[in-house]
């Protein structure tokens, strides 16, 4: 269960649980050459959740990622994970967290398996049980046949699953992933998906960055959403969409250029060819409208009642649309 | 460390654009150099265009004797005013015309006149050839000295006894077997293409920066001193690679004589790093890989000319010459041509080879203060 207190504050706190929390995030600020990148985040998570940041570019999404990876220093606030405090236990940064960063960081001459050899021993793997895994998570990517080649022959979406790859050569209890998916064909992203998926089973926590929402619904069981450096909102996906969607019923007659008074309807809006008609009275107006139907033999094309998407509540909580 | 160690040497030694600066362009130098500069010092290498005119026995045995010390490249007697047009358009440096009537005036005793058409810009072109010229005239005054001499009843010892020069020039070789033009050019050639390598060193490492690959390295074990050296270390690894290719390619093609390799060694690791001290010192300071290019160029070639890379120092200005005492190259040069001309041992070069040091450290401070900005602006 999340406890959330949005708009008022980007302070916001899941509520203890039995659940162990894996990283518990305070207060958190940043200023880059007077432009306020952070303004106080704070948030926990809890070990084995799919955790996801949503949020246009600038928002701070980035930012608090380098921060917990270590790679950035906040300007106050802290970051523990399992407890500790980050800046003075660095080294269970690189212990317990693995990091795919935004942009592809990996060696263009070398091959795929001189990259993962590498940045293994970076997390301090060696010997045999360093070819184990790289073995393993040539399989994960489905790349081991492309082991040998060069990177700078894999396709985009191949170098994004090797730039994974080379997170998780330490096994990280946590797994951040900044943007992992950027510019790549539908068949690299499924398959990333299914990456992120199976290790989510396996107990990794995961942390995921992005602006597209269908990744955030169908990768994160929980969501925060970022905006100016402050996190808007925080919970799981469903109680976010109760929260903010919208109760409305979108309504498309051929043939009807302007809807009759209705009651119990708070706005309307034309969308589409139809309207949007928000309300609390959903089964009132819903027969109202197909009493109305039924007198003014109306040629209904579509009554439907409207599913909240995270759209809208981006939209709710933020004021505006989710930009690129 | 280790990682990033093997990860380096991996890729430098899939960069073709560092093979072509560090090993086949000296090599390309070298073989240049050595076609124009080699036999310089040997006198028969110097050639003299000569005009006959006179075609007479003495005429002929004149060139002889010249022919005996320089190339003589004889021309017809008519082809003066051609001759003259390629003395000013620098195509060589003077032209030796034997005037009709030289074998004349031999036979009558007087001075018979020779002229030597000059470029007046050619002087180090010339004065090996005035110097010849004006022996072989001494030579003929000598003869006929002799000859009058004897005419008057001299015995021949007592005429060489007139002769004899009151001093004599003993040539003495202060130590190695020979010094040619190869033993400037091999060194030399070697010493300012080290430098080349700063401008690999600032591409590798702002290409770190760019690609985020040096952010990401930050999240993992590394060390900021780790990475430090260990991106450094195989360029010091590269650089005496470079060098020992360089100097084996000298000797197995020219007969370069390389000397006490235990010496030739110590100064070749004392110059890769100061090469690549500097290198990593610029790197850490320059705003860009463009400015890095053009530092990079700067130091290499015009520390190659004032340091005595391309022409001995001896034969520069005075000031230059000065200059060119806080020059790395300069002390590369002087240590490895003392090894390889004079048979310097480790006792001898330890001096400069300091001072190679201390440039290399120089640089290594210079970049790790600036390491945590350069980390800083890693990230953004």
């Amino acid at each position: 269960m999340i406890e959330t207190t949005p708009k008022a504050s980007s302070t916001l706190q899941f509520a203890s649980a039995p659940i162990e929390t894996i990283l518990e995030v305070s207060h958190l600020r940043k200023t880059y050459a007077k432009k306020q990148a952070l303004q106080d985040v704070t948030f926990s998570l809890k070990a084995g959740t799919s955790f996801g940041f949503l949020g246009p570019n600038g928002a701070g999404k980035s930012t608090t990622m380098k921060i917990l990876t270590g790679i950035i220093k906040a300007d106050s606030g802290s970051v523990k994970l399992f407890g500790q405090e980050l800046t003075t236990d660095a080294d269970a940064v690189s212990k317990y967290i693995g990091y795919v960063p935004q942009e592809i960081t990996l060696y263009e001459k070398l091959s795929a398996y001189d990259n993962l050899e590498f940045f293994g021993q970076t997390y301090g793997v060696r010997g045999k049980e360093l070819k184990q895994r790289i073995q393993e998570v040539l399989t994960q990517t489905g790349l081991l046949d492309r082991a040998k080649d060069e990177i700078s022959t894999f396709s985009g979406g191949m170098k994004r699953r090797i730039n994974i790859a080379a997170a998780l050569l330490h096994r990280p209890k946590l797994l951040i992933l900044d943007e992992p998916t950027v510019g790549i064909d539908p068949q690299s992203r499924n398959h990333i998906f299914e990456m992120i998926r199976e290790l989510n089973r396996e107990g990794v926590t995961i942390i995921y960055s992005t602006h597209y929402m269908e990744e955030v619904e169908v990768l994160c069981d929980e969501v925060a959403i970022m905006d100016q450096g402050m996190i808007k909102a925080m919970g799981p996906l469903g109680e976010l969409l109760d929260r903010y969607g919208d109760n409305a019923i979108y309504l498309e007659v051929n043939g009807l250029q302007e809807l009759p008074p209705l009651e119990h309807v708070t706005s309307t809006r034309k969308e589409g060819s139809g309207w949007v008609l928000e309300t609390e009275r959903m089964n009132s107006v819903m027969q109202h409208l197909l009493q109305l139907a039924s007198t003014h033999s109306w040629d209904v094309k579509q009554l439907t009642v409207v599913r909240p998407s995270l759209e809208h509540v981006f939209l709710r909580v933020t004021g505006t649309q989710l930009r690129d | 460390m280790k990682a990033i160690i093997i990860k380096e040497l991996k890729l430098i030694r899939k960069d073709r654009r560092s093979f072509i600066f560090l090993l086949l362009m000296p090599i390309l130098f070298i073989v240049m150099f050595g076609s124009i500069m080699g036999g310089s010092s040997d006198s028969s290498a110097i050639s003299i265009h000569v005009i006959d005119q006179d075609q007479s026995t003495a005429s002929k045995s004149f060139i002889q004797q010249i022919d005996n010390i320089m190339d003589v490249k004889e021309s017809p007697a008519a082809s003066l005013n051609d001759e003259l047009d390629k003395i000013k358009r620098g195509q060589f440096s003077s032209v030796l015309v034997i005037p009709q009537g030289f074998g004349a005036g031999m036979q009558q005793g007087k001075a018979a006149d020779v002229q030597l058409h000059e470029d007046p810009s050619a002087k180090t072109d010339l004065a090996p050839i005035q110097a010849i010229l004006s022996g072989i005239s001494s030579e003929y005054r000598e003869q006929k000295l002799s000859k009058t001499l004897l005419a008057n009843g001299d015995s021949k010892a007592q005429v060489e006894a007139t002769l004899a020069s009151p001093i004599r020039i003993q040539h003495i070789p202060t130590s190695a077997d020979h010094f040619d033009a190869i033993d400037q050019v091999v060194p030399g050639m070697t010493v300012m293409f080290v430098f080349f390598i700063m401008i690999t060193m600032a591409r590798r490492f702002f290409d770190e920066k760019k690609t985020g690959l040096l952010s990401r390295v930050r999240s993992t074990n590394v060390k900021p001193l780790q990475y430090l050296i260990g991106m450094w270390i195989p360029f010091v690894l590269t650089v005496i690679a470079q060098c020992v290719v360089l100097f084996a390619f000298g000797h197995f093609v020219y007969g370069l004589q390389l000397g006490d390799l235990f010496a030739l060694g110590a100064v070749i690791l004392c110059l890769s790093i100061a090469g690549t001290g500097i290198g990593l010192g610029l790197a850490f300071i320059v705003p860009g890989e463009g400015a890095a290019m053009v530092i990079t160029q700067l130091i290499s070639t015009g520390g190659a000319l004032i340091g005595g890379l391309w022409v001995p120092s001896y034969l520069m200005p005075k000031f230059i010459q000065n200059i060119g005492h806080f020059l790395p190259q300069f002390w590369a040069q002087n240590s490895l041509q003392n090894i390889i001309a004079h048979g310097a041992h480790i006792n001898d070069i330890w001096g400069p080879a300091l001072i190679l040091l201390v440039f290399g450290l120089i640089g290594l401070i210079i970049a790790l203060v600036r390491l945590p900005a350069f980390l800083r602006s890693a990230v953004n």
